[in-house]
């Protein structure tokens, strides 16, 4: 009975939301053109001619995000840091248990395959999130394609293979919160450098602006830097690709580990 | 293509996707095992996300090109510029989009290590069952 209910609920919630898009509720469908605001990032991005409002890269939606509307990338980044530190923290004394595992891994050809493939991902991943002011592309996409490469590791050459090779949990975990605190400081770098040296700077400030001539390098060489953006592309690819690693390593772990870990003390939580 | 077959599509497109979220929402709210819930939350994340980038969708006209908000002219004269914003899709909805995705992939992640620690001491993912046993424990308790 109470699925009946639920259910006709959900149908007449559809059929609202059905008639009111067809009178009009979102406006004329398909929109015939952008919005003001999409065509002033477009015009503003790249247009020279208007430097002291350019963000120094020719992809726009990497301007917009690190740049127009830099400050609620930064909160999004802390909800990421968040919830990662919260997945975490509910294994945290996982982490100071040194596991003794010795597996195979899979069979020889699953290991060959997955080693080219391994490097492939980490090309693709490197390249996305550093020609992310050029190309579509950019830190939090090549992050979550890289963590993808320890996560086949993992699975074909078994737990061991990070161990060998000394990439810990510690490691890893510093790596994350090195790369999150370097991209705090590069919000607010031109601040402190405009404070050192007694001219006036802005938090999240990229390129020069009309009241403040402090500029992050525009190119490197003859190739479009796109000033700040490209450091916060590299720190966020740090950050997302070791912070999911991390949450791979432990839910990878053996299952007496975690069953002694989720089982508590004698009383329970 | 006809224009009109275009809109047609476009509107039906729209109508499946208000389906896609009753769908996931009963997943959500209806069904007992966590896991389920875990996978609609997720069916209902895409949605929503596929939803705001249908949002910056531009109808294409005859003669109109369009193109990747990306300018591929490193060195571009205003009239590069004009063209690019005449031919460009919205770049807005898609930088909210690219965080959300990230997000949201954490926040699964959150909510897999939250649900693994109930299935390992409950001995069961079922919301119906964990909520019976923790009644018979407090009655005991209570006795």
């Amino acid at each position: 009975m109470r699925d009946i209910v639920f259910m006709s609920l959900l149908v007449v919630i559809i059929l609202a939301l059905t008639y009111l898009t067809y009178s009009g509720g979102l406006g004329d469908l398909p929109p015939q053109d952008i919005r003001v605001i999409a065509r002033n990032y477009l015009n503003l991005t790249y247009n020279q001619e208007i430097s002291w409002l350019w963000a120094a890269s020719p992809e726009a939606v990497t301007a917009i995000v690190w740049d127009y509307r830099g400050l609620d990338t930064l909160f999004e980044t802390v909800v990421f840091y968040g919830a990662i530190l919260a997945a975490l923290t509910l294994f945290r004394s996982i982490s100071k248990i040194p596991e003794f595992v010795s597996s195979a891994g899979l069979s020889l050809i699953v290991k060959r395959v997955t080693a080219i493939v391994t490097l492939a991902i980490l090309t693709v991943a490197a390249s996305t999130a550093l020609h992310g002011h050029l190309t579509p592309g950019g830190g939090f996409q090549g992050g979550a394609i890289a963590s993808v490469a320890p996560l086949l590791l993992l699975v074909v050459f078994g737990k061991q293979f990070f161990i060998e090779r000394k990439i810990t949990y510690s490691k890893l975990l510093s790596l994350r919160n090195i790369s999150l605190v370097l991209l705090g400081l590069n919000s607010v770098a031109l601040v402190i450098l405009g404070f050192l040296i007694g001219v006036g700077g802005f938090v999240f400030q990229n390129q020069a602006k009309a009241v403040s001539v402090l500029s992050y390098p525009s190119y490197l060489l003859d190739v479009p830097l796109g000033g700040s953006l490209f450091f916060f592309n590299l720190f966020e690819f740090l950050a997302v690709a070791s912070g999911f690693t991390l949450v791979f390593t432990i839910l990878l772990s053996r299952d007496d580990t975690l069953r002694k870990e989720l089982e508590g003390e004698e009383l329970g939580y | 293509m006809d224009i009109e077959l275009i809109k047609f599509m476009f509107m039906l497109t729209v109508i499946s996707l208000y389906f896609n979220v009753a769908i996931s929402l009963y997943g959500v709210v209806a069904k007992a095992n966590l896991v389920k819930k875990l996978i609609a939350l997720t069916i209902f994340q895409d949605t929503v996300n596929m939803f705001t980038i249908l949002v910056g969708y531009k109808l294409w006209r005859p003669g109109l090109i369009l193109q990747p908000p990306v300018l591929t002219d490193l060195s571009p004269t205003s009239e590069t510029i004009k063209e690019f914003v005449e031919r460009s899709v919205d770049p807005l909805p898609q930088a909210f989009v690219l965080t959300a995705i990230v997000i949201g992939l954490a926040v699964t992640l959150f909510l897999t290590t939250i649900v693994l620690h109930v299935s390992y001491h409950f001995k069961t993912v079922n919301v119906d069952e964990i909520s019976k046993s923790k009644r018979v424990y407090i009655h005991e308790e209570a006795v």
